[in-house]
Formats: C-alpha cells, sequence, structure tokens
C-alpha cells in the first residue's frame, strides 16, 4: 500500500482592499506562496514543497483557497503562510493576509470543513448586520441553506456580494 | 573544525561568520540564517575554525557548508575535518595516543 499521501491547507485570504478581491487568482496565489516559502526556507524548503503543489480551489467572492503539499513537508508550508504580506497580479499589489483554517488530508474533509464554516459565518454575520434590507437578504440564503448541501454553497456567494 | 581553500582573500573572523549566516540562509532561509552557530577559534593563517552549533542543526549546517562555492567570486570549498560532540577530542587524533 505504497501511495503518495498529500495534505490540503485550507486558508481564507484576507484584506483591507476591496479591489485585492479581483486580483485573487490562482497563479497569482501560487506564486505569493512560493516566494514566501523561499524566503523562509530557502531553497531546500523551496524544493521540498514545491514537489506536489498546486492551489487546488479557489473562490474569489469568498476569499477561499485550498492548497496541496506532500505530507513530508506541510509543516514547511504552514509555518511559511503567515509569511504572505501581499498578493501580486498584473503589475499591481496588494498587502493581504492568509488565514489558516483547516489543515485536512482530502479534499472531501476540507469541503465538509468549509461547508460548517460557512455556515457558522452566515450566522454571525446574520448577528452583526448593520440594517434591515441585509438582514432580510442572509435570512432568505439561510433558508435557503438548509435545503440541499449545494444550495448552501451559492447561498454564501450571494451573501458575501450582499454585505460586501 | 572546518578548512576553507581559497585562492586569494583571506577572510576575518567576522567575515567568515557572515559567510556561514550566509550560506545558511541560501540553503535554508531565514530559519536556517536564526540557528545559533558559533565560531569558538579561528586561524587565519591556516583558513580552519571550529564551529558550535546545536545538534539538531548539524545537517542543516553541513549541507549549508556543502553547497557553498562561491567567497567574493572566487572559487571556494568548504572542508570538514572532525565533528564531535566534545570539543576536547578536536585537540587530537585519539588513534595516535601514545599511554
Amino acid at each position: 500500500m505504497v501511495r503518495f499521501k498529500n495534505r490540503y491547507v485550507l486558508c481564507e485570504v484576507v484584506s483591507e482592499d476591496p479591489r485585492c478581491r479581483h486580483c485573487i487568482e490562482d497563479r497569482a496565489v501560487g506564486l505569493a506562496v512560493r516566494d514566501a516559502i523561499g524566503r523562509v526556507h530557502g531553497d531546500y524548503g523551496l524544493a521540498c514543497c514545491s514537489i506536489s503543489f498546486t492551489v487546488k480551489y479557489l473562490n474569489a467572492y469568498t476569499g477561499t483557497v485550498l492548497l496541496r503539499c506532500r505530507k513530508d513537508s506541510y509543516r514547511l508550508l504552514c509555518s511559511a503562510l503567515p509569511f504572505v504580506r501581499q498578493l501580486e497580479s498584473r503589475n499591481q499589489r496588494y498587502p493581504c493576509l492568509l488565514n489558516t483554517l483547516h489543515v485536512g488530508g482530502t479534499i472531501r474533509t476540507c469541503q465538509k470543513f468549509l461547508i460548517q464554516y460557512n455556515r457558522r459565518q452566515l450566522l454571525l454575520l446574520l448577528q452583526t448586520c448593520p440594517n434591515e434590507e441585509e438582514r432580510r437578504c442572509i435570512q432568505k440564503s439561510l433558508l435557503s441553506c438548509s435545503l440541499t448541501e449545494e444550495q448552501s454553497q451559492s447561498g454564501d456567494e450571494e451573501d458575501d456580494d450582499g454585505t460586501e | 573544525r572546518r578548512e576553507l581553500p581559497d585562492g586569494g582573500a583571506r577572510p576575518s573572523v567576522a567575515q567568515f561568520k557572515q559567510l556561514v549566516v550566509s550560506a545558511l540562509r541560501e540553503l535554508h532561509g531565514e530559519v536556517g540564517a536564526a540557528l545559533p552557530v558559533d565560531v569558538l577559534t579561528y586561524e587565519e593563517k591556516t583558513l580552519s575554525a571550529i564551529l558550535r552549533v546545536i545538534s539538531s542543526g548539524l545537517v542543516k549546517l553541513w549541507s549549508a557548508l556543502t553547497l557553498l562555492g562561491f567567497y567574493q567570486n572566487r572559487r571556494c570549498a568548504f572542508r570538514v575535518l572532525q565533528t564531535s560532540p566534545f570539543l576536547l577530542a578536536l585537540s587530537g587524533n585519539s588513534r595516535e595516543l601514545v599511554l
């Protein structure tokens, strides 16, 4: 039973600049993370983590990023994520942070965690709602959440567009 | 104990330490450069030195020194003569000890 084991790291891109949303692309995020690993862990760390490194999933609306790396080097990757300070794309730099949400062995576990996390975030947003219209918007998406699992994903995107 | 053969320039103690730290930084990044390395003795004539490092950092230090190729644009190489957890063992060759 010899197979390559991967670790999937789920992170969230946090940025004060609202224009940063448009420049969140998989290539930009991948380059920024690789650059940070190269600075923190040198040539050896960069080569170690780049063996099976890809950006598996990216959601520009919520700023969710799923990275994949080998099981042997996921600690190097996780320790270098706080050193990602800016995203660069199309010759524009935006300062940002990467929050690590979850590290899992498969995409399925990360997806389960993301669904639960988004549900909790929706409830939090409902409590901190400034005005009535947004409140109604969120309540509508929450009610549509409870029907099926696929609809909850689209409910999250609507909600974030509404509150931003 | 390390020996460093060179063509021309002779580094001073501080430059030697800077060389070691920059080798660590190239290969192992900021984490490697933060590894506490001490130069215990340094002889400018023979360009040999005794370095001290925490035992968990030996692999990083040795690999960084092996892969360091240039000093001031001249080729150079580090040769590790002896490693030991005890400083006394570096002073003589225990095989030639006459009791």
